[in-house]
């Protein structure tokens, strides 16, 4: 019997009675006190279960979740089309050149042999695009794929472009970009450093707070006038997966270029194509030092 | 010196290529993940083994994606791979004496230990519901907590509406008599439902 009220009582909490059987419990409720003691007890039980799990819900999924929900996991054959390039410290020589006048030659260079950056007799010949024991690259980038910041990289760079010039900057550039970098840097496990694209007619335009392997990082923002180019983000995050050869792929409509070199990650993103996307992040792994 | 990479074979992405996984299914799968993170931490109780169970469950409903019936509902569908997956952990693993020492451990025997986490009412809760037997952990995650109807949970569980009332009862009682007998923890039980 008591088994039955109890039953009935839980049901009645959880509004799984019909009428008739609500009406039957509110009598009884109301002619015994223990009974509303004990309804009271388990109203207590049950608001303290939800809350005890409430967070739960609120937490960051970790990554490896939604790479499972991708079916990226394991050999997942996500990195099998990414192409694996090999980057060579590139001679310092790059020379600023208008973006109106090179952009197309670039493109041209890049899509047909190679990249070769040609514009009024000046020109940048980046080396080793040689490709290395694929073998071992193709499980490198296999483990790199596993990740799902690369899928964040291609989506932090739509939410900047998308948001246009109201850009969701947490540090705005302004006038002393090392004091943006600094601040940038202060909820980073290592120093930003600045990659001077200039040459390239990049601008920085400041830096957003964003997550790599579940630590923050820095996503360094840039824009140019020139289409061919377009706007371009850099990533820089602090990983402890091992080293990875720069790797071409292409996510959510965006083409990128990752490595990961001496525990840190940087996804070079963008609309631009691979020739560009290619000589912008030898000239970015030049500067930083990340080959 | 020159790209081996042409433009023709531009890296895609698998969805792209009409891989089996389609974008919609894995975008279902994301939105309920962290529900499914709930829902297993109640049954596991630890928040590496509930991931490893998610991601599992992620695996095999990815797999069978095509025996989900569109026009049902995806996060029933999940839950129940969920706690197919656990009861078939638990039986290999012949978890349910295991659970028992865990639990006791869990309790903690040094009355120090046992002190410090009577502050923590909300572990204490969870703690109350890990002691629960399997099946009615189960159902109090479904209801109570994920908010199911008997019906729907009943569903998910594989058992009459009626089992899922009695075991629902069962668990609320035990859990509401656990958390009465928390000595030291008591009050912090009481101010964790006040806030």
């Amino acid at each position: 019997m008591q088994k039955h009220s109890d039953d009935t009582l839980v049901a009645y909490l959880d509004g799984e009675l019909d009428s008739a059987e609500r009406q039957h419990v509110e009598a009884w409720l109301a002619a015994d006190a223990a009974a509303r003691d004990r309804l009271a007890g388990l109203a207590q039980s049950a608001t303290l279960v939800r809350s005890a799990y409430v967070d739960i819900v609120n937490e960051a999924v970790p990554e490896r979740l939604i790479a499972a929900a991708r079916g990226e996991n394991g050999a997942a054959p996500l990195s099998h089309d990414a192409e694996i390039l090999v980057l060579k410290r590139p001679p310092r020589t790059i020379v600023s050149v208008p973006a109106g006048r090179w952009g197309i030659g670039i493109a041209a260079a890049a899509g047909l042999f190679g990249l070769v950056l040609g514009g009024a007799g000046s020109y940048l010949a980046v080396g080793g695009l040689n490709s290395a024991n694929p073998a071992a690259e193709q499980r490198l980038a296999a483990a790199a794929a596993n990740g799902t910041w690369l899928d964040n990289a291609a989506g932090y760079y739509k939410l900047v472009v998308s948001a246009g010039d109201s850009m969701l900057i947490d540090v705005p550039a302004g006038g002393d970009t090392g004091e943006a970098l600094q601040k940038i840097s202060q909820n980073l496990p290592q120093q930003v450093r600045l990659p001077d694209l200039k040459p390239w007619g990049l601008s920085f335009r400041g830096a957003r707070l964003v997550v790599v392997e579940g630590r923050p990082a820095a996503q360094l923002v840039y824009t140019t006038d020139n289409k061919a180019i377009g706007p371009l983000t850099l990533v820089i995050g602090a990983s402890k997966q091992p080293d990875i050869q720069p790797t071409f792929d292409r996510r959510q409509d965006v083409n990128m270029l990752y490595w990961r070199h001496q525990g840190r990650a940087y996804a070079l993103v963008g609309q631009t194509d691979i020739g560009y996307l290619w000589g912008i992040a030898n000239d970015v792994a030049w500067q930083l030092d990340a080959i | 010196m020159s790209f081996r990479w042409k433009q023709a074979e531009a890296p895609v992405r698998a969805a792209d290529r009409g891989d089996p996984v389609s974008q919609r299914f894995s975008d279902q799968l994301i939105a309920v993940l962290p529900r499914l993170r709930r829902f297993a931490r109640g049954l596991t109780g630890t928040a590496t083994e509930a991931d490893d169970l998610v991601q599992a469950a992620c695996e095999r409903a990815l797999a069978r994606e095509h025996q989900f019936q569109e026009g049902t509902r995806f996060d029933s569908w999940m839950f129940r791979i969920v706690q197919t997956l656990w009861i078939d952990q638990l039986r290999a693993r012949e978890v349910r004496k295991e659970d028992g020492d865990v639990a006791e451990e869990r309790l903690g025997s040094d009355s120090a230990v046992r002190t410090i986490e009577a502050r923590l009412a909300l572990a204490e809760v969870r703690r109350a519901v890990q002691l629960l037997p399997p099946d009615q952990r189960t159902t109090l995650m479904l209801v109570t907590v994920e908010g199911l109807s008997y019906r729907e949970a009943a569903a998910v569980a594989g058992v009459p509406v009626g089992t899922i009332m009695s075991r629902l009862a069962r668990a609320r009682i035990a859990l509401q008599q656990h958390l009465e007998t928390g000595g030291g923890s008591r009050r912090s039980l009481k101010n964790a439902e006040a806030q």
